[in-house]
């Protein structure tokens, strides 16, 4: 087998693959959406009636010509089919070449669709790049004869170092590789999951900064809870020295050893105050409560917000 | 500290006393009014702020106070209340934070009211009994549905005003009678859509024209409900006459979204994607803020209590009512740091693009007031601008 006649016979399943996973992608893009007129990519350039029978014929002609890629490379239908079959492909990826370099410079919002929900990103040179590619690829199978397997050891170790090789530069020019690799080892990060509150309070309730402070709590219930990032704050109505005051906890969203901090503020003014020296320690700590959705605000805030309209207050701009 | 960070907001808090229709008459409006005011909005009430959606500054700086203390050495506070200019721990604190903020005095103002009268060369916006006349210099420009000479413009015409940053009364832009609707399809007939737009909003009806459906349908290619929709038009007592399609949006039903990209490693501190704006309801117009389609599911959104939190395209990082965010302008280089005033549930639907300048990144990263929009640069016909959003500033 000359090297001619090898990178011809790669070609064929190599292409097959890339059709059949076009077809299938989109198909269950389609089933996902419950529709084949949501598929995007080169169908947006068409007018809205021809797209959904746009999309389907697409879907339907990737997945013929890779069965037909297969059937054909083992001899079956003869040569004419082989060759008609293979011309098909190169013109459909020549077509698809051409469209892809409309849509970039027409729709520069709408990802190629080459492989349903993988392919969102948007047009890049690397798309086109690759849709010429595989035009060229499907170029060079016309005319190749039936697929062989290589009589020697050398010849399977020259298939499979052409067919690495062109794999390989696929992988660099399919925008959808990255994706996918992302998807594969993903691990979510704290910023982006959902924690619940009560698993918060579990957290806080079992920290020794809860131990010592729980003391000056006047309240179950937290009187505000929200959350930044990789943390949650908790805000509980406090007395201390017959002042009216708010311990504030932030607790790091992590199930083991969380990070907290915790301050002391005046409830008023929103100032911090000075630990007291070893009274807050409660014997027995209180229970934590989650707070009702519509909690009515404390006595103390709505006092705070009558002087807030009064300009009584100091300014967080001092602070 | 507060009032530097927020640079919008003081820009807005000196508008001319006695405005009608400004942010300034009536300084409780605003999220974050001038430096000063922020602090002596103090008190929050978690509640309120879950069941409506929006709240008060006053969640804001109250929250951003206690975030202070509970991150900052307690003696230090203590013993230097006026000095907190110095390092600042928490994270994504911007308190601390004033390099790189834009001229507040160069950004433009916004005020709106109805039209009294116009000519070519003043505008009389009132509310109320109150009237205020702005000069218009010879290349303002107007938009009712479509680009206009100021004087075309009708007496009770509604108008929200761009003031010139170079003149104090001198109006540049004026946007006439304009709404937008961006929600969920529930019904169709005719030409008529009725749109939902969230359990705690009304349903909305946008009537569409002829002339412009083709040209909606470019955007949004599925009409049918259970498709989002996302419109810019003229307000005609209830319903919107739509005009424009605010973004270009792929054709999926709301309830199947396609997955959202994920995110490894450590969430980048800058997210680039599209902001919008959308029409107040019932929030005081000129407010300056910005609705966050990442709210915390436990704490956030009255959407969420009502519908049940439904996973949007965008993955952000969670944040609360009163966290702030320095949101850019990619395409004028506008920046602004503001305070995450509601939730979007709406927005955080869409994976859209903002076209614009250039090709934004996939999904929404703020909803924005329009006085926020257009503060930062943005043309409310255009519906988005290209943003990139930096958590804490």
């Amino acid at each position: 087998m000359t090297v001619p006649q090898a990178i011809g016979e790669v070609q064929i399943p190599l292409l097959a693959v890339m059709l059949l996973a076009g077809c299938v992608t989109k198909t269950l893009q389609m089933v996902r959406a419950g529709s084949a007129a949501d598929a995007v990519g080169p169908t947006a350039l068409f007018p809205i009636y021809l797209r959904r029978p746009l999309a389907i014929v697409l879907c339907l002609a990737e997945g013929g010509l890779g069965i037909g890629l297969v059937v054909t490379a083992t001899g079956f239908g003869g040569r004419v089919a082989a060759n008609g079959i293979r011309f098909g492909s190169c013109l459909l990826f020549f077509v698809a070449t051409s469209a892809l370099i409309e849509l970039r410079q027409s729709r520069p919002d709408v990802g190629c669709g080459c492989f349903g929900d993988f392919s969102t990103a948007p047009v890049s040179g690397r798309t086109i790049a690759r849709s010429a590619l595989l035009t060229a690829a499907a170029l060079a199978t016309i005319g190749a004869g039936p697929v062989t397997a290589p009589r020697t050891t050398a010849g399977w170790f020259g298939l499979a170092a052409i067919l690495s090789a062109e794999v390989l530069l696929i992988g660099v020019l399919s925008p959808e590789v990255g994706e996918g690799l992302v998807r594969l080892g993903y691990s979510e990060p704290c910023e982006l999951r959902n924690v619940p509150a009560a698993r918060t309070l579990a957290v806080l309730r079992r920290s020794k900064y809860w131990r010592r402070h729980a003391g000056l709590i006047t309240s179950d219930a937290p009187a505000d809870v929200w959350r930044e990032l990789c943390w949650r704050y908790l805000v509980y109505p406090a007395r201390y020295e017959d002042r009216q005051a708010d311990l504030v906890f932030a607790v790091f969203l992590q199930r083991r050893r969380p990070a907290v901090h915790v301050a002391l503020v005046d409830s008023s003014t929103g100032m911090p105050l000075e630990w007291p020296a070893g009274k807050e320690r409660s014997r027995r700590p209180r229970r934590a409560v989650l707070p009702g959705p519509r909690r009515e605000l404390a006595p103390a805030f709505t006092q705070v917000q009558a002087q807030s309209a009064a300009g009584d207050l100091p300014l967080s701009s001092d602070l | 500290m507060g009032g530097a960070g927020f640079a919008c907001c003081s820009r807005c808090a000196n508008l001319p006393p006695g405005s009608p229709n400004s942010a300034a008459s009536d300084p409780a409006d605003f999220m974050f009014p001038a430096g000063p005011a922020v602090g002596a909005m103090a008190g929050f009430a978690a509640g309120p702020a879950a069941a409506t959606g929006f709240t008060t500054g006053a969640t804001a700086a109250r929250r951003r106070l206690l975030k202070a203390a509970v991150f900052r050495p307690q003696a230090e506070l203590v013993h230097s209340e006026r000095h907190a200019d110095g390092d600042d721990p928490a994270p994504g604190d911007a308190g601390s934070q004033t390099a790189g903020f834009a001229d507040v005095r160069q950004l433009p103002r916004t005020v709106w009211g109805t039209i009294r009268d116009i000519s070519p060369h003043v505008l009389e916006l009132g509310e109320g009994d109150r009237v205020q006349r702005f000069a218009l210099p010879p290349d303002a420009v107007a938009w009712c549905g479509t680009q206009l000479e100021p004087a075309s413009l009708l007496q009770g015409d509604q108008a929200i005003v761009r003031l010139s940053p170079s003149g104090r009364n001198v109006a540049d832009r004026i946007w006439a009678n304009i709404g937008r609707v961006t929600g969920i399809i529930s019904e169709r007939s005719g030409n008529q859509l009725l749109v939902d737009e969230g359990a705690t909003r009304k349903t909305q009806v946008i009537a569409l024209q002829p002339r412009s459906l083709g040209r909606i349908q470019v955007r949004f290619p599925t009409l049918e409900p259970g498709y989002l929709v996302d419109i810019i038009g003229i307000r005609k007592r209830d319903e919107l006459i739509g005009m424009i399609p605010a973004t270009s949006q792929p054709a999926y039903p709301a309830q199947r979204l396609p997955a959202p990209p994920l995110v490894s490693g450590r969430v980048p501190d800058s997210i680039a994607g599209s902001a919008t704006w959308h029409e107040p309801r019932d929030e005081p117009p000129g407010i300056l803020g910005v609705f966050y389609p990442a709210l915390d599911p436990e704490t956030a959104c009255a959407e969420d209590l009502a519908g049940g939190v439904r996973q949007g395209y965008s993955r952000m990082p969670y944040l609360a009512i009163g966290s702030v965010l320095r949101i850019t302008n990619d395409c004028t280089g506008s920046s602004c740091l503001m305070p995450v005033t509601g939730c979007a549930p709406i927005g955080r639907l869409f994976n859209d693009r903002c076209v614009t300048c250039g090709t934004s990144p996939r999904g929404r990263v703020a909803d924005l007031t329009p006085a926020s929009f257009i503060a930062l640069g943005g043309e409310l016909e255009r519906g988005c601008f290209n943003a990139t959003i930096t958590i804490g500033g």
